[in-house]
């Protein structure tokens, strides 16, 4: 599959049209979904009109928008009227989006032709795609992996050339590990970077939109789409969205690098190896690098469950079957109404549901809730520190290569353990990239992470740039 | 901070939820591993840290007027206080 770039030009040059393009897309996932299980949905007849609507544009002579005939899977979470959006969860299997998100809205404002919805965990609850409804999505690098996840089908469709880019949604790393595990880049700007607008929220103070995409400047260019102030999310921020892809610059000179203390500790000898190679890269590329001290972010994953987890609790308190969901209407009364309507859940949805509503309980708030959210501040406030003397900060992007299907299934902490370096950057609101850097003695890709504050994007985008450039 | 059987049923019970037998043994299970990690939080000194937004620009008071002052005036009217032509709430937290 060409890449973003390469396909705006095409298209927009008249060396390919917009149909062509599409066709060759919707070709590959005819080919390889039914061994990778990426997507759940595919709108075929609407993404070939689409696609003809940008060549008639064109042949009208109109300018095209900057994502011209690129073809674009979004998670089964995000909104698109007219279309299904069930979060792979049974509770939403006959859901129909009755308005569009505002990330879907910009991208077809761009001329960008949606392709289909991508599998994902249960409402973006897990690390390995393994809880859909649909099936578990297969790893294109070894099939007998996960992808990562949540958003392991979009990072599977994008990683298997079916799509040049992808939406996804990153709470705790659901963009960043999956990109990691599947050797593609994947990006989470700082919370409130894009609108949340019309995408189903899991926890709202660290949900965001991620995008998925097998180069860096495609990412730089999908997200100057994207980002932006929505007056429809009080979140997301009013501040200029540069053009990234003018701001990269050739090699790190001057660029501050700091490498958070204690962070190796403990991690796989051939990650470790990996990442201080890539140090040493972006020396070589004439960055300095600094040693930085975040002693709370040790703390991040644990916060991180109890606060979604609690956040979750509440945002999935509206499929009750009388607001939203399955509705169990041989029930005789309203409590089994309730229960008997919530039982779709799957068991790892109904395990933080019950994790958040415990938390939030009067007896444990004060020692479980409030607690996280005092360490959370802390954490941020390292990490604030931390940006007063580095531009970013180099990280893992998870402590493992991607597993065996079902290889921790009876050890959840296990897998919760996938998240630590992510969930950082949700827990402080920070931008964060993953970019690929070399693969494992199995061949399956390692990540390496970049970190940056808020609406400072552009600089990790332009280390992970450099990064990719130089490999 | 110990999570027994009983603690899932009622936090099931809460979230208006039905577990089997089998789903509380197999969540308390997992429960008490996740909160003993959660215990290590209580090491963090946290006395003087305060709340603060997740970012700065949510929940900022609009300032953009009413067009109908009165109605805006028998709206502040059935709060107990007002401050800057704004109705007070009471703090929650």
């Amino acid at each position: 599959m060409m890449t973003v770039l390469e396909i705006v030009k095409a298209v927009s040059s008249g060396e390919k049209t917009a149909e062509q393009i599409t066709r060759q897309s919707l070709a590959k996932i005819a080919e390889l979904n039914p061994s990778i299980n990426a997507f759940v949905e595919v709108f075929e007849a609407d993404a070939l009109a689409r696609a003809k609507e940008v060549d008639a544009k064109r042949a009208r002579g109109e300018k095209l928008g900057v994502l011209a005939g690129v073809p674009v899977a979004i998670k089964d979470n995000i909104l698109y009227k007219g279309h299904k959006a069930t979060c792979c969860s049974k509770m939403l299997e006959n859901y129909v989006a009755s308005y569009t998100s505002t990330v879907v809205e910009r991208l077809l404002a761009a001329d960008a032709v949606i392709i289909g919805r991508t599998n994902m965990d249960e409402f973006a609850m897990g690390s390995t795609n393994q809880t859909s409804v649909y099936g578990p999505v297969k790893n294109p690098v070894n099939l007998e992996c996960v992808p990562g996840g949540s958003s392991g089908g979009s990072a599977a469709a994008v990683a298997a050339g079916m799509v040049p880019v992808a939406l996804g949604t990153d709470t705790g790393g659901s963009v960043r590990q999956p990109a990691g595990f599947c050797g593609i880049v994947g990006i989470k700007p700082g919370y409130g970077r894009i609108s949340r607008y019309g995408v189903i929220a899991f926890a709202s103070s660290a949900d965001q939109v991620g995008i998925l995409t097998a180069t860096v400047a495609d990412s730089a260019r999908v997200l100057e789409v994207l980002a932006g102030k929505d007056v429809h999310d009080s979140t997301s921020l009013d501040s200029p969205v540069p053009q990234y892809e003018h701001l990269f610059t050739d090699g790190l000179k001057g660029v501050k690098v700091g490498l958070p203390k204690g962070f190796l500790d403990g991690l796989r000898q051939d990650i470790k190896d990996k990442l201080n190679q890539a140090a040493a890269r972006l020396k070589d590329m004439g960055a300095q690098l600094v040693d930085v001290d975040v002693p709370y972010a040790k703390y991040a994953a644990p916060c991180y469950y109890i606060i979604t987890s609690a956040e979750a609790s509440s945002n999935l308190g509206r499929y009750d079957g009388i607001r939203y969901g399955y509705a169990d209407n041989q029930a005789k009364d309203l409590n089994t109404y309730y229960e008997g309507s919530r039982a779709p859940f799957g068991l790892e949805v109904k395990k933080r549901l019950i994790i958040g509503t415990y938390a939030l309980t009067s007896e444990r708030y004060e020692e479980c809730f409030l607690k996280a959210m005092k360490v959370r501040e802390l954490i941020r406030e390292d990490f604030k520190k931390a940006f007063e003397q580095v531009d970013v900060l180099l990280t893992p992007t998870s402590p493992t290569t991607a597993f065996k299907l079902g290889q921790h299934d009876e050890d959840p902490l296990a897998l919760y353990l996938a998240d630590l370096y992510t969930c950082q950057g949700n827990i402080g609101g920070l931008a964060g990239v993953s970019v690929p850097f070399g693969k494992d003695g199995k061949g399956l890709p390692i990540g390496v992470q970049f970190y940056g504050p808020i609406l400072k994007e552009e600089k990790i985008l332009n280390a992970a740039y450099n990064l990719e450039k130089g490999l | 901070m110990e999570i027994t059987k009983k603690d899932v049923e009622l936090a099931a019970k809460l979230a208006k939820m039905k577990v089997s037998e089998r789903e509380v043994a197999i969540y308390q299970e997992q429960l008490e591993a996740l909160f003993k990690w959660v215990r290590e939080l209580a090491a963090v000194n946290t006395d003087n840290v305060k709340l603060t937004n997740v970012n700065h620009c949510a929940h900022l008071r609009a300032d953009v007027p009413t067009s109908d002052p009165a109605l805006a005036a028998q709206l502040r009217s059935a709060f107990d206080e007002e401050q800057d032509h704004c109705a007070k709430v009471k703090k929650v937290l």
